[in-house]
């Protein structure tokens, strides 16, 4: 009996997916893609899906992540009456299967892959509900392929911040430096001072040795920069031993491998565990004042020293002068243009959907109306650095892959230990090259 | 008269060597000539590896991952370690290995004395590498020691040492924990052998003068020298092979890259030259194959 009822439902289900899929042209275009949503009184549009329509979604988020986004979606799914079904996987291969055979009606994936391997499916979100003006320019523009704006983020974590304790810089009588310049200017004070500025950490039991230090760089390249000249590294348009890239790793070694700078100096760095990196800027007495390391350090703190609160004792700041933010982003594609799907893309990227990202704290929402729903001090935060940014980068390494990204933690590595900054980077941009190709 | 039914057919041996024939080709013979395949061809293994030559560069054209294996800077130094661990570790497990025989050979408590030895063996290479890495502990910015080495080296007034980040001295560290790994194997088949050396012989050389130094060297180094030249050899192929504790405790950092951890890191991102360093691998250790087959065949002809 039970069976024969699920058999049922999945033949109707089967069914009317197909009756969605063979009906195609006739809701492209009907909806104005520029209409600014009431924010008096948000409303969710359905785009004419009946109650009791599916919509199939593809996702690499589990346990709590994908609990947080059923509760987004709630509010859609009661609204319409459409059953959303997930399928979760991580696994690109699993993904380019199902895009090949059964593809799903809409995809949240954290890179911009698609964009590349399935460009003639994507369908262009303008036409399929999603609404542009929630959204700052950049992020049009990274999803942007041929003039046919095909990707947008609905989640965002950037990690380009400083942690510090506001109590020791308090107490010293340093205040949080807001350029780049003033960084410097900071950093040669403290050592003026006997301070030592930063605390580094590179041992990350093996292989990946220098990730860290890949962010901080990153975050230099930033405020030296800007996020486009980061995007054309990722490009391959600028070589990675690009004189504005030696610049700032001549900074960068000084910082890394002096024990005046770093505690330690190169052997403190390349030998201290990343989390010891972290800890040692709050360790009563600390250390060091200042270390380069994501959100995850402030869980990291709370848990090693339980009583520390944050905003007094522990706090970050953002890289000063970062002209970008640099982090992770799960972008949502479009594969099918069935009323369901447009309603879902319609309510992620309205008012209502930015807002209620950002009520599960869920990460960011990069749509502009989440500012202000936040509930986390540190999402808050967060949520005001994405909010005044004027660009958004993806770590290097993890958007090109080996061999480029083992290529540069060993090229980090070794400038840390005094290796020539030329001929090492020279040796990566090789590698960058072979990650492009 | 042999009764029929126990006459052998022509093809009876065959009938008997068929499974082992099934299974050597299966998963020796077709990976080896699939993995010599693979090493000919470019990082996507669909186009020929004489592709990937950059023009102006020195090509060795179908060859060219080869070319790469035995060029490319991390390779260089991957093959200068390998050879280090070669001519360093095989010695020392083996000198190791056999003075603890020796040792053991003449206390009361020898089991136990023996069990202790042979005992990191039994412990996995990455555990063995976990448990160096705080061995090797290095502290920075007034902490203190928690690495034993280190704990050791401050307690007498002395700096820390970066034991695994300096590469002056970082692959000595490596090597020290393979000979403890691996001294107690050697000390094993060493010390059996050792037991079958005859009394009577020593006892012999004793009463006419020798002293205990000429006895071993004249008397039981001889005798056991085939047992060594078996382990010698082993150890040689395990060597030449080294990947968990470079892979654990620096993952090739430092100057301590040896060829399987290169072969491992490629495999990914470009199985061409992934295989030609394994191929490379192989051709290296053919010769102590051969050797140990000669030696093999030499000791069944003796007897």
């Amino acid at each position: 009996m039970n069976t024969r009822f699920t058999r049922i439902f999945g033949l109707l289900a089967v069914a009317s997916m197909i009756l969605a899929a063979c009906a195609p042209a006739a809701t492209p275009t009907t909806m104005p893609p520029t209409a600014p949503a009431a924010t008096a009184a948000p409303s969710i549009d359905c785009k004419g899906a009946a109650s009791g329509d599916t919509l199939s979604v593809v996702y690499q988020w589990t346990g709590t992540e994908e609990e947080s986004f059923n509760t987004i979606i709630k509010p859609f799914e009661t609204a319409c009456g459409i059953t959303v079904n997930a399928q979760s996987t991580r696994d690109a291969a699993v993904l380019d299967t199902l895009v090949k055979s059964t593809p799903p009606d809409v995809l949240f994936w954290p890179d911009l892959s698609p964009l590349k391997l399935y460009t003639a499916q994507l369908l262009p979100l303008d036409t399929v509900g999603g609404d542009q003006s929630n959204y700052a320019s950049y992020w049009i523009t990274m999803g942007t392929v041929s003039g046919k704006w095909l990707a947008i983020p609905v989640k965002a974590d950037p990690k380009s911040i400083i942690w510090y304790s506001p109590t020791q810089f308090k107490a010293l009588g340093y205040t949080v430096p807001t350029t780049f310049a003033d960084l410097q200017t900071l950093v040669e004070k403290m050592v003026t001072d006997g301070q030592v500025p930063w605390s580094m950490g590179y041992n990350n039991g093996g292989s990946a040795d220098g990730w860290t230090g890949s962010d901080f760089i990153q975050d230099m390249l930033l405020a030296t920069q800007g996020p486009d000249y980061v995007n054309k590294i990722i490009a391959g348009t600028v070589p990675y031993n690009d004189p504005g890239v030696v610049a700032v790793y001549q900074i960068y070694q000084k910082w890394a491998s002096d024990a005046k700078y770093t505690i330690g100096g190169a052997d403190g760095t390349v030998n201290t565990p990343f989390l010891d990196a972290i800890y040692k800027v709050f360790s009563n007495p600390p250390q060091a004042l200042m270390v380069k390391q994501s959100g995850f350090a402030g869980a990291s703190i709370a848990s090693q020293y339980p009583a520390l609160v944050y905003g007094t004792d522990y706090d970050f700041f953002q890289f000063p002068g970062a002209q970008g933010l640099q982090g992770g982003a799960d972008f949502m594609y479009a594969f099918s243009n069935k009323p369901a799907a447009q309603a879902l893309i319609a309510y992620l990227t309205s008012a209502l959907g930015g807002q209620n990202w950002a009520a599960a704290n869920f990460s960011l929402s990069p749509n502009k109306n989440a500012v202000g729903n936040y509930t986390d001090p540190q999402e808050i935060k967060f949520s005001e650095m994405l909010a005044n940014t004027t660009g958004f980068t993806f770590d290097i390494g993890d958007a090109l892959g080996a061999p480029f990204n083992t290529a540069e933690w060993k090229g980090i590595v070794d400038i840390v230990q005094g290796a020539d900054i030329t001929t090492t980077l020279a040796t990566v941009a090789a590698a960058q090259t072979a990650s492009i190709k | 008269m042999v009764p029929t039914i126990m006459k052998q057919g022509r093809l009876a041996p065959w009938s008997y060597l068929l499974p082992a024939l099934i299974l050597m080709t299966a998963f020796i013979v077709y990976p080896t000539i699939g993995t010599i395949r693979l090493s000919l061809l470019d990082a996507t293994s669909t186009n020929s590896a004489a592709t990937t030559c950059t023009a102006g560069k020195s090509c060795w054209g179908i060859f060219e991952n080869y070319h790469f294996a035995l060029t490319n800077t991390d390779m260089l130094i991957a093959l200068r370690n390998n050879a280090l661990w070669l001519l360093l570790m095989v010695p020392g497990t083996i000198a190791g290995g056999l003075l603890f025989a020796l040792l053991a050979d003449r206390v009361r408590y020898e089991s136990i004395a023996k069990a202790i030895i042979f005992l990191p063996t039994a412990i996995s290479f990455i555990g063995a590498g976990i448990i160096w890495r705080f061995v090797y502990d290095i502290e920075t910015g007034g902490s203190p020691q928690i690495g034993l080495l280190n704990a050791i080296v401050v307690g007498l007034g002395g700096k820390p040492v970066t034991w695994l980040s300096n590469p002056a001295i970082n692959n000595f560290s490596l090597m020290l924990v393979g000979v403890w790994l691996w001294a107690g194997f050697c000390m094993t088949i060493l010390s059996a052998a050792i037991k079958n050396v005859q009394a009577e012989i020593l006892e012999a050389a004793r009463v006419d003068g020798a002293n205990e130094w000429q006895v071993f060297w004249q008397i039981m180094f001889p005798t056991i020298l085939p047992t060594i030249v078996v382990v010698t050899t082993t150890m040689a192929i395990i060597i030449l092979k080294i990947f968990d504790i470079v892979f654990v405790m620096t993952g090739g950092n430092f100057g301590t890259e040896v060829i399987a951890n290169r072969m491992f890191t490629l495999i990914v991102t470009n199985p061409g030259q992934s295989t030609a360093i394994a191929v490379i691998l192989i051709v290296l250790t053919i010769p102590i194959m051969i050797f140990n087959i000669q030696r093999f065949r030499k000791e069944e002809a003796a007897r």
